[in-house]
């Protein structure tokens, strides 16, 4: 790359100016949501692993029970969105500065959001949709609200 | 008289206490688009001194072995910025850095700056990297009348920008940069700092231009804060502070 | 071959160049031609000051600063010169203030200024803070703040061009013409470094400021890219040059390298110590000891080598002590220059003294001038529409030794006055005289031949033959032998020139051809040098002739300006005094003429010189 040999003094232009707040608020996003992140992923671990019987007492039971409170649903929102969003912005600012071609640029971002769309539909359907109680299990794998 | 002049020449550096004379190899990337297309490595042996620096051992290659290698020099001690480039991996100036420093029992690779276009052998085309240093508006910018003498302004307000105004334009800052490598749009290191140098000049009066400028796509945001750009800078400014500080003033500008 | 039309071009893009670019270019079409990228240029390397009686931390005025320059000079300066360079500093400092320089700052706020070598209160009572300063890289500021504002400006420029001719419409290396007879500039040819194409510029002005030619020297502080360029294509074209006997050694260089350590040292409370440790310029000049005029150090310095108080285990330099100075004070005023000594002789500042030894510096002499930057051709004719300002040229303001800070005031004020006229004189003409019929053909030729010539001498060794010779028979001490012995080597290397060749045959950036084309002017600047050298049979300011110790203001008091002339053309030059500025020197094919010029005096009457 650092051969190519342009005619020389070709002029420099810059392609397009891009000037909107958009990167400042990106750069901003970053630092607030890795720290909000921090503190929704230590809770839910403290209390996934260390309340109670620790990482044993982790099963469907579990996990039905957590979902069946609107705080947890919020949390785990919460953690869901604003890691797919730290994470997707995070590997397009690597994917910016490693691509140098605009082809391979684009195709690597629409790869990115396209897995952005998928984890974050489903994972919200899940938490909204989820039934901790599907008929015909076995009790003992329940959550003990569904005997009920 | 005139053998006092000529024995100080000979043996001044032995006077100082430095190390005596010694063969260096130097493996430099040459290129010539006249000749080829592609680049090649080339190897020299040079005689040196314990104070001799890069650039003595390039002048002693294209004086005593092959007239053809090319490369920029004006000053000969880290003034003028001409002689960047990249020495043992790592961006420096070729007057600044003595070969006593660079472990000259290895041979040392000498190549062109990076991410610029290299025109031949270790010059490259500066076009635009100067091109973005104009555009950040490096000049005073002031309204109103000019008073009759002097601006006032404390030492204090004068230290607050101080350290940006040592700049010789070298690019070894905004060649060092990874960022840069791959997006030749990014404004770089040295057009930063330069407008850090006046958007902390309390003089200066187009501070919200410039950082209208920098909060570009391709300005400030994409510092990944490697400190590539700091550890490069022949000058010792503190680049990436001051890519951070223009940074937080353009946050303080929008909350 | 492309032509460009232009109202002026500028020849160089240094301090002088810039700043007189700042006034051309808000009332003419101005191009600025450098053969470095603008902020390269050697202005940047300038350290300690810029002078001017502000009087922001003492009492001072401008005719004290006038005084000075005139007695630093050793009355060789011209008065009226001195009087505007004295005069106008004080707006040539606020100007830089206001396009943004930043300053180092009192208190109150207002431009620092320190003490300097010759600057005097009260003419000659004790030292004046009249220097205001950037830290240690004033010049640094100058050249980034000047071209800060020729962006501003929108200034052209041609970057990496090299000019090796000056286009005239009389050849005065061949013509004899009468007093009063017009001769005009009318452009320049340049070498585009990058694509190896030649370039013809027209111009109805043309500013010269193309810097020093320090490299004729072996130890200098001067960049290598300082070979006289501009004062070798004027004196070729038979523009005389004046004053080239005077060379100024800067009493600072770091020992064995010649880079310079600022006189700010000194100003900021250095003392110069021999081997024995003791402070020896009180002896040679009791009232203001270390800050003496650079002359009078740089002689003192290695008078004390001579003597065998010289330090270090070869006794061959001096010592500038700064351990006495709080680290802090080092770090606020001379961060720079400490670091030059850890970088390059890995010195402690702090703790030890710095190793230095005078480094060949500055060029007093240069294409001559008057007040507005109108070059000279003789002792009173101008040549209409050509301007030279910096060190390239001689107003003369420095007369046979400039005092520091004044060089930094000097580009400033010529060039912002060379500037103007240029611009003006531009709106006066028409239209652009004619150019001669192949107005490239003389430079196409020059470097077509210096290609294709045979394997032959290479130009690194004429080089530093050139430059050893200098060094040993024409440095601070000098005698009529061993300038002989110079002129005898030059005269030699002059016949050696004509077989050297270069190995890099290609087109593009060929800096191979560009030094051999450069040794070419080095050594004309040398044979002026050292021919108006032997010619000046007395000593003073810069020039110390040991066979002749004393000023003779008799027969001496006169600039110095040496013509290139045919073999055929007559002996006598313009300003010749019979016995003392007769001089003729026969080489290869052709004659350099001694004349002289009068030194312009107002107010001050020669007197012994004494600190």
């Amino acid at each position: 790359m650092s051969t190519q040999i342009e005619t020389p003094r070709s002029p420099y232009t810059r392609r397009k100016t891009t000037r909107s707040n958009y990167e400042l608020y990106g750069w901003i996003f970053m630092r607030a949501s890795g720290v909000l992140l921090l503190v929704l992923i230590f809770g839910h671990l403290f209390v996934n692993l260390m309340t109670g019987h620790g990482v044993h007492s982790i099963d469907f039971a579990f996990v039905g029970g957590k979902w069946s409170t609107p705080f947890w649903q919020v949390w785990d929102l919460l953690m869901l969105w604003l890691a797919m969003f730290h994470g997707t912005n995070g590997v397009r600012t690597i994917i910016n500065d490693y691509a140098s071609k605009d082809g391979t640029r684009i195709v690597l971002k629409g790869l990115l959001y396209l897995a952005f769309a998928v984890i974050v539909v489903l994972g919200t359907l899940v938490i909204f949709t989820f039934n901790p109680c599907p008929p015909g299990s076995p009790a003992d794998l329940l959550p003990s609200f569904c005997a009920a | 008289m005139t053998a006092v002049i000529e024995d100080k020449g000979a043996a001044a550096p032995s006077a100082l206490g430095v190390v005596p004379s010694f063969t260096v190899t130097l493996k430099i990337r040459r290129f010539n688009p006249e000749v080829s297309d592609e680049p090649t490595w080339e190897e020299y042996q040079v005689e040196a001194h314990g104070t001799d620096r890069i650039l003595d051992a390039l002048h002693k290659i294209k004086w005593e072995q092959d007239g053809s290698l090319t490369f920029r020099r004006s000053c000969a001690h880290g003034v003028c910025g001409s002689d960047a480039m990249r020495i043992n991996g790592r961006n420096r100036l070729a007057c600044k850095t003595l070969l006593k420093d660079v472990n000259p029992d290895k041979p040392i690779t000498v190549e062109p700056i990076k991410g610029l276009p290299v025109v031949k052998d270790l010059v490259v085309d500066m076009e635009p990297f100067f091109a973005s240093y104009r555009e950040i508006m490096p000049f005073l910018i002031t309204s109103g009348n000019e008073p009759t003498r002097e601006r006032l302004q404390s030492a204090a307000d004068h230290a607050k920008f101080d350290d940006t105004t040592k700049c010789i334009l070298c690019a070894a800052c905004t060649s060092s940069c990874p960022v840069f490598w791959t997006d030749g749009q990014y404004f770089g290191p040295a057009a930063i700092v330069n407008a850090h140098r006046f958007i902390f000049d309390s003089r200066d009066e187009g501070g919200q231009q410039r950082l209208d400028i920098l909060n570009d796509k391709e300005g400030v945001w994409r510092c990944r804060t490697t400190f590539n750009c700091t550890e490069a800078c022949p000058r010792g400014i503190q680049v990436t502070k001051a890519i951070q500080e223009v940074k937080q003033a353009m946050i303080r500008r929008a909350f | 071959m492309q032509t460009h039309q232009y109202d002026v071009v500028i020849v160089g893009a240094g301090g002088a160049g810039m700043r007189a670019a700042l006034e051309a270019s808000t009332d003419a079409r101005t191009a600025v031609i450098s053969k470095l990228y603008p902020t390269r240029s050697h202005t940047g390397a300038a350290q300690g000051g810029m002078a001017a009686a502000l009087a922001n931390v003492e009492e001072d005025n401008w005719e004290w600063h006038t005084f000075d320059t005139v007695k630093g000079g050793d009355y060789l300066v011209d008065q009226d010169a001195a009087e505007i360079l004295a005069k106008e500093a004080i707006d040539a400092v606020l100007d830089l203030e206001k396009m943004g320089l930043p300053f180092n700052r009192t208190p109150e706020g207002r431009i620092d200024q320190r003490r300097f070598g010759g600057h005097t209160r009260s003419h000659g009572e004790a030292a004046v803070r009249r220097a205001c300063y950037a830290a240690d890289r004033t010049g640094h500021m100058i050249l980034q703040t000047l071209y800060q504002n020729c962006v501003k400006q929108n200034v052209e420029f041609y970057n990496e061009f090299y000019v090796l001719d000056l286009l005239t419409d009389h050849d005065l290396t061949t013509e004899e013409l009468p007093d009063g007879a017009e001769v005009n500039a009318t452009g320049v040819v340049a070498y585009d470094l990058a694509s190896g194409e030649i370039h013809v510029f027209q111009a109805k002005a043309i500013i010269f400021a193309t810097g020093g030619a320090g490299k004729i020297f072996k130890t200098t502080s001067n960049a290598h890219t300082l070979t006289g360029d501009g004062m070798a294509l004027a004196y070729r074209r038979g523009l005389p040059l004046e004053d080239m006997e005077f060379f100024q050694f800067h009493p600072t260089g770091l020992a064995g390298l010649g880079i310079l350590l600022s006189e700010a040292a000194r100003g900021e409370g250095g003392i110069l110590r021999n081997a024995d440790g003791e402070r020896f310029m009180e002896r040679y000049a009791p009232t203001i000891k270390d800050l003496a005029p650079r002359d009078i150090v740089a002689r003192s310095m290695a008078n004390e080598v001579r003597e065998g108080r010289g330090a270090g285990p070869n006794k061959d330099y001096v010592l500038l002590d700064l351990t006495h100075l709080e680290p802090a004070h080092i770090d606020a005023k001379l961060p720079d220059i400490t670091e030059f000594a850890r970088t390059y002789l890995g010195v402690e500042p702090y703790t030890e003294p710095v190793p230095v030894y005078p480094t060949a510096h500055y060029a007093m002499g240069g294409v001559p001038t008057n007040v507005q930057g109108e070059v000279l051709r003789d002792s009173h004719n101008v040549v209409r529409g050509l301007y030279a300002a910096g060190e390239v040229a001689c107003v003369s303001v420095h007369g046979s030794n400039r005092l520091g800070t004044n060089s930094l005031l000097d580009i400033n004020v010529f060039g912002k006055r060379s500037g103007r006229a240029a611009a003006a004189y531009a709106k006066t003409v028409d239209a652009h005289l004619p150019l001669p019929a192949d107005p490239a053909a003389a430079v196409v030729a020059q470097l077509e031949d210096m290609r294709s010539r045979p394997d032959g001498e290479r130009v690194a060794d004429l080089r530093r033959t050139l430059q050893e010779t200098m060094d040993a028979n024409a440095q601070v001490f000098r005698t009529g032998d061993s300038l002989a012995e110079a002129m005898a080597t030059i005269k030699d290397l002059q016949k050696r020139y004509r077989n050297v060749s270069v190995q890099d045959k290609g087109k593009l950036f060929n800096t191979d051809l560009l030094e051999a084309i450069e040794l070419g002017f080095l050594i004309d600047i040398a044979e002026v040098t050292v021919l108006a050298a032997l010619n000046r049979k007395e000593s003073r300011g810069g020039h110390y002739r040991e066979d002749f110790p004393k000023r003779d203001d008799v027969n001496y008091m006169k600039h110095t300006m040496a013509y290139r002339r045919p073999p055929a053309a007559s002996d006598v030059a313009d300003g010749h005094i019979e016995g003392y500025f007769d001089h003729v020197e026969n080489l290869d094919g052709y004659k350099v003429v001694l004349g002289s010029k009068t030194v312009t005096q107002t107010r001050y009457e020669p007197m012994e010189r004494k600190y």
